[in-house]
């Protein structure tokens, strides 16, 4: 194997265990509060036992609880699912929008650490596009991750998927605090600029005082 | 042994709520915080027998929120809790002084025992304290 198809390898492996790893710790936040609320219910029922009467509002508001973790993990396993599945097929096509979609919900976590929330700006309808699906999704999460700078808290980074004509575009922007690009952002730039190069598409920068604006093009 | 006190820190409200409520149950005094920067004003404001510490928390994380606790009052008993478990960040969290690392989802019985453990040891460092006090207030008077 050549040392740039070495390289890439590494990389690709790489994302794909920060995304997995980001997955594990939100499923074991949802199985703690489950098994919280599972012991509060073994603690009730010790109390029943004791005598204490049972309260049944309560009851049923732990089992709602239960339900809505129950719910929000099914979700993540979806989503990391669908993620995981873009690894079948080196070309296939898909709705960008979805996998637009997809890749942020996932990268909410990353984004909420860096003090910043996603907001994802979704066309009409579906934007079809024949590519390689992972090789997007890291993409995209690279452009967000060169976002993820937030000046104040919870401030909010933009991702907008649109057609124009022969292409697709994905819209990445937000204010980021450091401001002008340095010697670590650029080299990240080019690193996007290379993965979209190989995807048949083409990566655009544009800085504004503290707005970062890129625009991730490929054919559709 | 007196009733322990604790601070509960994770970003996670459902998780703290519940656990909070069922350590309450069982005598433990609960305060909780949302944030690294809320603990480090609730763990100024008043001891704690043991600081239970999530380590993956936006803005300032575990292990920062760690440092600064430390820094503060190296005689912290901090526990980490944490559905971001790895042997490294483990290891790096005792190294900077936490005195437990234990994984989500924990028992509450287990993580009692921890916590448990903690008071005995802030009860001692602060008798030790206590002792060079005493010793030092001697020494002067040359008694």
């Amino acid at each position: 194997m050549s040392q740039q198809a070495d390289r890439l390898r590494r990389e690709e492996l790489a994302f794909f265990g920060r995304v997995g790893a980001g997955v594990t710790h939100d499923m074991r936040n949802v199985l703690s509060i489950v098994g919280e609320y599972a012991g509060l219910l073994e603690d009730l029922a010790a109390l029943a036992e004791r005598g204490k009467p049972v309260d049944l509002e309560r009851l049923k508001k732990v089992s709602g609880s239960i339900a809505r973790q129950v719910k929000k993990g099914t979700e993540t396993m979806e989503r990391f699912s669908r993620f995981a599945h873009a690894t079948d097929e080196e070309t296939a096509s898909f709705d960008l929008a979805g996998l637009v979609e997809n890749t942020a919900a996932l990268a909410q976590r990353r984004a909420a650490q860096a003090g910043c929330r996603l907001q994802v700006e979704l066309p009409e309808k579906p934007v079809s596009v024949r590519n390689n699906p992972f090789s997007l999704q890291r993409a995209v999460y690279g452009a967000v991750d060169l976002i993820l700078d937030c000046p104040e808290k919870d401030e909010e980074v933009t991702l907008e998927v649109a057609s124009q004509g022969a292409a697709a575009e994905i819209r990445v922007s937000g204010r980021v605090a450091g401001g002008e690009a340095d010697g670590q952002w650029a080299d990240q730039v080019a690193g996007l600029s290379a993965t979209l190069a190989d995807l048949g598409g083409s990566l655009e920068t544009s800085v504004m005082g503290e707005t970062v604006l890129l625009v991730l093009s490929i054919p559709s | 042994m007196a009733n322990e006190r604790v601070l509960l820190v994770d970003d996670e409200e459902e998780f703290t709520q519940v656990l909070s409520e069922r350590m309450e149950a069982r005598g433990v005094g609960v305060d909780t915080a949302a944030n690294g920067p809320e603990a480090l004003e609730k763990a100024k404001a008043a001891p704690y027998d043991a600081i239970i510490l999530d380590l993956a928390m936006p803005g300032m994380d575990g292990i920062e929120t760690l440092k600064r606790l430390l820094g503060a009052n190296p005689e912290l008993q901090v526990i980490l809790l944490t559905g971001h478990g790895t042997v490294q960040k483990g290891v790096e969290a005792v190294k900077l002084g936490a005195v437990d690392f234990l994984e989500k989802p924990a028992e509450i019985d287990k993580l009692l025992e921890k916590i448990h453990q903690a008071q005995a040891t802030r009860m001692l460092l602060v008798e030790e304290r206590a002792e060079e006090k005493i010793k030092d207030i001697l020494k002067s008077k040359g008694w």
